[in-house]
Formats: structure tokens, sequence, C-alpha cells
């Protein structure tokens, strides 16, 4: 037997060899012509003659993959994937997490050899990336033939997953950003909780008042984040971070470096860990281990932060502080999308609609995961932990400003952001020439781009 | 006999290099599904870059770090074992340890040892330092790693060349009164060369491709980044996380002909060290 | 005489003593991995530092297996290990018996060929690697983590250093009893070189069990990774959770300490061998 799976094993790999050293040689002289030939086949797959037989035979049993980025909405997907399989018994959903940090990086190595999975979360800024390569599956049809009503979500958030007149995804939730507060430590000082009369000097006041660092105990955690973080301050502080026809980058206005200076300056004060020190620990993971008396998160992140058996019940949230200008905060839409080359298009379009579905969103409420994209059914996410205030989530979504996506550059410039950014936050170049050297990678990525 | 080895050699190793060349000269868009030839413009934006010559420069110094570092400390163990002492077998057992345990893993412990608040380094030490987020110390901080993780097989392998060393060498040189440092230095260490030399030219070429402990040790959002970053890391940034593949690939196969100028010039200066019988 | 014992013995102490403190550096990371992976968060990052957690915990544990594949993790690594340790062993010790002893025209530029890829950074390949596989169709797959190794360049030049290194005389008395290549090589030759092959495959094994680069890049799916890449994975999810990449690091590396444990002396033995000849 041993001999055998041996030699089985041999001949494969002998096959493979051939195989490849021919490929191999087809794609040495074809590297204008493989393009062609590999978008011939994608059409192929794509077209409805390709996907009648799965379609077809409605009794297959067939897997299809979801990928997600947040560990912490797991358990709700998977209860959602059940609720599917309940309706659907011969269709399975495998759930797989990959880490925000990697995720972009694994779905881009994935997308041009056909491998990205069949139903997976999309991200406003990298939509666009990925309908313009056609690795994802428009589903303009399917809402024409009224299969799906995109006015069936709260805002606009139908629109983010639209291009040129084609729609490709279905909004999953929203979400906007908010400050937790640990109630022990203000209650320890003696200091009011924060509420929606609170402006940023406010907060930089009682941050500093609340700051033991010696014992580790820090009023602020002025991490280095972009959508939980400062592009907030920015926004609040009258700057921007891309001009409104996303041609040009907002980090070199006045207004954009006073708000980033002024929110290291809550490091230099020492109202707030190092850049150094929230690299050790994570800036999150300090406040769940109630070592920091505020934060800016995000509505996503409340599971994360209400798992924490140290601030658990001894935590709240506020609204974001107010800025010179106005209340800044961003609002940004999560969609679900289907490959375009997934073997089973018509279970995971199934699927797709699904999750896009009342039912999905309110699993999605109760659950606590996410404030639902659908219509009506945020007011159950707030009431899925009553004794906090999520309501002020939902109260600024409002006035909130759209996450900068829907340019094609973005994918770039916010990977390189933050390592740009990470100098001035760790002290080795100035914030100033941080931001500028960001307003200047940012303008040549959108130059690029063109 | 040769065939399989020639040809998956040729197909996924040999083929890939030449490629790789190639890539250097394109300029690819939409996932590298669309190629354009550009010529030397991605190696001009590359030799303009002063990321690159910084990035350049740490990989040379991790290797003048790493390389002698853990060659005399190689050597130096090797030589303590090679003593007639109890317990040599379990000492190789433990010194060899760090090889076997996944690279991964204990750059993930290290993370912690090195933390500044509540680091072991610094309890030990009684310091404060930043050892993987200050680019004073993050260097060396890795250079720490790597050469723990190598002793204990290069140290396998010296001891190796000890042992290979014949008895009645150091019996000649004993009646004539060499002792200690001296035997070493004329009977030990000349005939030890030619182990040296092997041990040198593979550290070598492994200390230039450094990435692991980078990406898992210092991250991507650590401000000690750029005094640390090699050009491998330089060239999975580019490629994988900034998408400009073809960028990456100059990177690369400029790695490439640092290694072999390298190799060479090891294989040149071999005749003025190692000896052979 | 007593005085050069007395002496002999003090300087074995001071060895003894160097040793140790040697030892210590090499063992106490992994003691500090398994006592974080037992502690709180909160234990973990104490100030002043704590050696030992007040009650060991498994959430650690708990939480690591809950979120990520281990069992996949396992298998895949132990796949792509076996694979890349298997074959190249085969297909080298075949290369290297004919490069050393049979003449064939071109025998010399092959040789050039195989080995000139040893001087090449493994990075310059993944890209070329990559696309290759996105072709075959292997992105995301188990084969795609070993296709690519089941030859080495490496195991071939040292393989063929061992077999210039043994006498022809055995051979020809083989050939004079009516031999053909094949079975000298297989009856011959190969147990000659027993000990070089040992080497060969704890090489193989090791560089396999560490590789974190190229299944990081070409395989996506958690259940598709080996166990560096899912640690990789581990810490993007985790980020500064200690207890829980430290239990992730120390079931990593439990089943290489384990091999190592067993076969100790041929791990030892068989990385001394390979310097012989190097």
């Amino acid at each position: 037997m041993n001999v055998r799976k041996k030699s089985t094993a041999v001949t494969a790999a002998g096959v493979l060899l051939v195989a490849s050293l021919a490929l191999a040689a087809c794609g040495g002289n074809s590297n204008n012509g493989g393009n062609a030939a590999g978008s011939a086949s994608a059409g192929g797959a794509s077209s409805p003659a390709a996907s009648k037989p799965a379609g077809g035979d409605p009794k297959k049993n067939v897997t299809i993959s979801y990928t997600i980025w947040d560990k912490n909405q797991q358990p709700a997907m998977e209860a959602i994937a059940k609720a599917f399989t309940d309706q659907n018994p011969n269709i399975k959903v495998k759930i797989d997490v990959i880490p925000w940090g990697d995720y972009w990086t694994k779905m881009s190595a994935a997308a041009p050899s056909g491998t990205l999975p069949d139903v997976f979360w999309m991200h406003g800024g990298q939509f666009i990336k990925y309908a313009t390569g056609k690795f994802i599956e428009p589903i303009t049809d399917k809402v024409t033939a009224g299969e799906i009503d995109l006015g069936n979500y709260a805002s606009n958030l139908g629109s983010i997953y639209t291009l040129d007149g084609e729609n490709y995804g279905i909004p999953k939730d929203f979400d906007t950003i908010g400050l937790a507060y640990n109630k022990e430590l203000f209650d320890t000082a003696g200091v009011p909780y924060p509420d929606d009369t609170w402006d940023y000097a406010k907060l930089a006041e009682v941050a500093k008042q609340l700051s033991q660092p010696d014992k580790g105990i820090y009023g602020f955690g002025a991490k280095l984040d972009t959508q939980a973080g400062y592009w907030n301050d920015i926004l609040a502080n009258g700057g921007h971070i891309l001009n409104d026809d996303m041609t040009k980058s907002g980090y070199d206005e006045p207004a954009t470096i006073e708000a980033l200076k002024a929110r290291y300056q809550l490091i230099v004060d020492k109202a707030s860990p190092t850049h150094q020190q929230m690299t050790d620990t994570d800036a999150v993971e300090m406040f769940k281990s109630g070592k920091l008396a505020m934060i800016f998160d995000g509505s996503w992140d409340n599971g994360n932060l209400a798992s924490s058996d140290i601030i658990k019940g001894k935590y709240d949230w506020a609204p974001l502080p107010k800025g010179k200008v106005m209340r800044g905060n961003i609002i940004n839409g999560l969609g679900n999308v289907m490959s375009s080359k997934g073997k089973h298009k018509e279970e995971s379009w199934q699927f797709l609609k699904f999750l896009g579905s009342k039912e999905a969103a309110e699993i999605t409420a109760q659950m606590g995961a996410a404030i639902p994209a659908f219509t009506g059914t945020q007011d159950a996410w707030v009431k899925s932990q009553p004794d906090l205030n999520l309501q002020v989530f939902i109260d600024q979504a409002a006035d909130a400003v759209p996450y900068p996506s829907g340019s094609k550059s973005y994918p770039v410039w916010f990977a390189k952001e933050a390592e740009i950014m990470s100098q001035a936050w760790g002290g080795a170049i100035s914030v100033e020439e941080g931001a500028k050297k960001v307003a200047e990678m940012m303008n040549q990525a959108i130059a690029d781009a063109k | 006999m040769i065939a399989p080895t020639l040809i998956g050699t040729l197909v996924f190793w040999f083929w890939p290099a030449i490629y790789s060349i190639y890539l250097g000269f394109l300029k690819s868009e939409n996932f590298g599904l669309d190629n354009r030839w550009v010529g030397l413009a991605n190696y001009e934006r590359l030799f303009k870059d002063g990321e690159f010559w910084q990035n350049l420069r740490n990989t040379m110094l991790y290797v003048a770090l790493f390389v002698p570092t853990t060659i005399v400390l190689s050597t130096f163990f090797a030589v303590m074992l090679n003593a007639k002492i109890k317990g040599r077998s379990a000492y190789r057992v433990i010194y060899f340890l760090p090889q076997v345990t996944m690279a991964a893993a204990a750059a993930m412990v290290w993370v912690i040892i090195f933390a500044q608040d509540y680091g072991l380094l610094n309890s030990v030490l009684g310091t404060h330092i930043a050892w993987i987020s200050d680019k004073r110390f993050a260097m060396y901080a890795l250079v720490m790693v790597g050469v723990w993780a190598a002793i204990g097989f290069n140290m396998l392998l010296i001891l190796a060349g000890l042992q290979s060393i014949p008895r009645p060498l150091y019996e000649a040189a004993e009646l004539d009164g060499a002792v200690g440092i001296r035997k070493f230095r004329w009977i030990t260490l000349p005939l030890l060369t030619p182990t040296l030399f092997f041990t040198s030219i593979v550290l070598v070429i492994g200390a230039t491709q450094i990435f692991d402990s980078i990406y898992l040790i210092i991250g991507k959002t650590n401000v000690a980044l750029p005094a640390v970053r090699s050009l491998v890391y330089a060239y999975y940034q580019n490629s994988f996380i900034y998408y400009d593949q073809n960028y990456g690939a100059a990177i690369v196969n400029i790695l490439l002909l640092i290694n072999l100028i390298l190799t060479g010039f090891q294989f040149l200066m071999q005749k003025k060290w190692v000896v052979y019988d | 005489m007593g005085g050069v014992a007395s002496a002999k013995r003090r300087s074995n102490i001071v060895i003894h003593l160097i040793l140790i403190a040697g030892a210590v550096i090499m063992v106490f990371p992994f003691l500090w991995m398994i006592l974080t992976s037992l502690k709180t968060t909160t234990e973990a990052t104490q100030i002043p530092i704590r050696l030992f957690p007040a009650e060991p915990s498994l959430r650690g544990y708990r939480d690591a297996l809950a979120q990520s594949p281990f069992l996949h993790y396992y298998a895949n690594t132990l796949i792509a290990a076996f694979m890349k340790t298997l074959f190249p062993v085969i297909f080298s010790a075949m290369a290297a018996f004919a490069f050393a002893r049979i003449r064939f025209p071109g025998s010399a530029l092959c040789f050039f060929l195989i080995i000139s890829v040893m001087m090449v950074p493994n990075p310059v390949f993944y890209t070329p690697q990559y696309m290759m596989m996105s072709k075959l169709g292997l992105v995301n797959t188990v084969t795609a983590l070993w296709i690519a190794s089941l030859v080495s360049p490496f195991a071939t030049f040292l393989l063929r250093q061992f077999f210039l290194g043994i006498s022809k005389e055995l051979e020809e008395a083989a050939v004079l009893d009516g031999c053909n290549p094949f079975q000298i090589f297989r009856h011959i030759m190969l147990p000659l070189v027993k000990s070089a092959l040992v080497a060969i495959v704890i090489i193989q094994l090791l560089w396999s069990w560490n590789e974190l680069q190229w299944p990081l890049i070409i395989n996506s799916s958690p259940e598709k990774l080996t166990l560096s890449a899912g640690l990789a994975t581990l810490v993007s999810m985790f980020l500064t959770d200690y207890p829980v990449l430290m239990a992730g690091a120390f079931m990593a590396v439990v089943p290489m300490l384990v091999l190592f444990f067993i076969f100790q002396r041929r791990f030892i033995e068989g990385v001394a061998f390979s310097a012989s000849k190097g």
C-alpha cells in the first residue's frame, strides 16, 4: 500500500513537472497574449452557458466559501450561514477569517489566479480595484430583475458598490466611530463622564488629568490609526484626507497638520502612551485591560471590547468630541461580493442574496456584531447590549463624512500611509514632515493610477 | 537519472530566476495581467530612492554583524564542547534547540522578551530600552535573535571540523610547549579554516535574505522599520503590499547580483586565509 | 601530578559554567513561551514582570484553537515537509550518482545549471513561481506548498561530493559480477552514503519546517496554510494578546521538538556529517 501511494505521488509529480514546463514555456512568449487568453477564459466562465450546469441541478451538494476579516463577527456570520443552510440544505457555507492586516494582501494574490473565495467582505476603498479587474461578479441583472432591492438599505449605502452603472455588492453594515471610556477610571478621579458637549480641548484636558504614567495608566490612547483615529480629528478641524474630487491629498493642508499635531501632543504630554508602547501593546488591548481611560474605536469593535472580563460593565460610549469646524466622524459601509470565477456561482448568489436579507441583518444586529445596513434593523443592534449607549453610533451617522474610498489609487496610498505616519508617531520625523510626505506620496499614487 | 532534478531545477528555479530579471524591465498593471516594457525605469527609480540605499545598508550591516558573531560564538562553544567534559551530548542537544524551534514561533516569543515596559530582557539588565522600536537598538535585537537561532547548527558543523583534526598534531604541539590560546591559534584555527569557509558562505547567503524576523518582530508600523528593513522585506512589501511586483523584482535582482559578488569575493579571498592540506 | 589534575578540574568547572550560561539563554525563550501561554493578558504585560501565572489559564490555547484551524496547519506542514524531504533525497541521490559516476555528454553543463541556482536568493524565485502556480491553477492549494521544492540543488551538490569520495574499486568489482549502473546505485552506492542521506533528510526537514515567506505568498485560505504562516496570521489577528500568541507558538513547535528528542542523535550526527564534505 505504501509502495502504491509512493508511486502515484511520483507519477503525479512527474506529470506536474512536464505540464509546468510546457505551461511555463507558453507563459514566456505570451505576456501580452496571455492576458487576452486569461480574460477570455474568465469571460467564458462567467457566461450563462457555463454557469447553467451548477444552477440546473439544485439538489447537488456544494460547499461555498465565505471570507471575512473580523474574528469578533465570526459567531454572527456562522449563525447567518446556519440559517441559510437550514433553508438551503444542499448548500454549506465554510467561513474563513483572514485578519484585516493580511486581508488585502491575500486577496490581491488570490484575485489574478482565480482563487478568490466564493463570497467575501468588500471594503469601499478596495472595491474599484476588484471591479475594474473583473474579479468580482456584477449583479446588475439580478437587481434589474428585482431579485434584490438596493433601496432596502440605510442612507445610500447601496451606491458604494456601484461602478460605471454596474452593481457589484450588497451592503452588509455600516460603522461610525465613538469615544469609549472607562467609567471606573473616571469615577476614581471624580471626573464626569464624556458627553456630547465635549470638544477636543476638553478631551485633552481630561486625558492629562486621568493619566498616571508611573502606574502605566493613561487618559487617552492617541494611537496611530486612520478611520478610528486621526481622520476624525482632521475632519473636525476642517482638514481633509482627500479633496472633494479625489484628485489631491489633504494631508498637507494646515488644518490637517494642526489636527495631527494636537493628537501627537497628547503623547508628548504623557496623556497617552507612546507609539513604542502601543507597538508593544495594542492600544485597544490596553483599553481592554483597564489601562486607558479613553480611546476612539469603531462600532464594529464593541464586541471585542465587551469580550474583556476586566472592563466588562465598566466602560461605555460617548460621541466623538466637537472640533473647530464640526464633529468629525467617518462613516463606512461594508459590502458582500462574490467572485467572478467561483465554481458555484448560482449557490453563491443565493447566499449573497441571503446575506442582504432582513433576516441576516437581524442576526447581525441581535448578536451585536455590527450595525446592519438593512433599513429598520439598526435598533436591534442598539438593544443588543442595553447597558451600553450604542445609540451614539446611530446618532452620529447623520452628520458623518463618508470614508475616503472610491479612488483607484486608494489601495496603494492607504498601505503606504501607515508606514510614513508611523515615523512621525514614533518621533523619528516631525508630524508636519510626516504629513507632507504622506501628501506627496498620495499625490504620486493618484497620478500613477490615472 | 538526472532528469527529475534537472527538469525540476530548470522549471522551478532556473527559469523563474531568468523570469525575475525580465520582470524587472516591465511595468504591470491590474494585478499583473497587463504588462508594459519600460526598460531600465524600475532601476532608475531604485537608484534614486534613498530608501533602497538605506535598505541595502541595513542588509549589509546585518550580514556584517550576524555572520562574524555567529562564527565566533559557534567556534567558541564548539571549542568548549570539544574539551573532555561530562554532559557533552546534553549540551549539544540544548544548544540545538533553537534550530528545531520554528523561526516564526521563536520570533514571537522574542517580541515579549524585548518589550520595553514588561520585557524580560530589560528586567534582567535593569534597563528600559525599547529594543525593537528604537532605531538605535532594533538591528542589534534582530542580530541577537539570528545568532541565538544559528549557534547550535553552526557549532555542530565546527565541532565536526574540530574533531577531524588529528590528535597527534596536538600532542606534538604540546611537546613543543604550546598551550591554550597558542595551541588554538597555531593548530586549531588553521585546520578549521575549510569548515569556517563553508559555514561563512552558507551564513552569508542566508543572512542577505533576512525577512522572517523583521516581518514578525518589527512589523509594519514600527518606527524602527526603516533602520532595519532588508532588501527582501522591501521586496515583499513592494510586491505584495504595495502591488508593484516589478519594483519588487528589481530589488531582488539587485540582491542576486550582490550575492554573486559576495560569493565570488569569498572564493577569491579564500586563498588568503583558508588552509587546505 | 595532583596540581595538573586540579588545574584541569578547575578549567572544567569554568567550561561548565560558560556552557550552562549559554544553555540557559538557549532554553529560556521556550520556558517563557510556555509560561506566558498560561498567563492572563494582564499577567503577561504586568509591571514589574511576573514569572509564573497566579493560576495557569488555558484561555490562550482555547482562543488560538477557536480562531485558527491548527489541525489543517499540522496536516499541511507535515505533507509539505514529507514531500520536500522525500523527493529531493531520492532525486538528488540519483542525479548526484549520475554526475559522479556516469559519463555523458553535457554532464558538466547540466551540473553547472543545477548548482548555479544555489547562489540565487530564494525571494528571486517567488514572484515568477507565484505566476507559474497561478497558470497551473495551484494558487491556494497544499500542492503549491511543495511542488516547487521536489528537487534540491544543494542536496545534489552535497551528495555528489560524497559519491566522488567513494573508491571506484567496489563498483569495478560489481561490474565484473554483472551489475548494471542501477543495481550498483541501489545496492552498493546508496548504502554507503546512508549517513549523508540522513543528513539531507534532516536539513530538508528543518528548512521546510521553518519556511515562512513562500506559504505566506502563495496561499490565502486559513486551512491551506502551514504552521509558520498560520502563526503569522495569528499575530495579525490577535496583535498583542500574548497568551494566545504564545499558545499558538507552543503548539507549533511541539511536533518538531518531539521528533528531535526521539531522534536527537540522528539530528546532531546528521548535521555534523554534512560538514565533513561541504
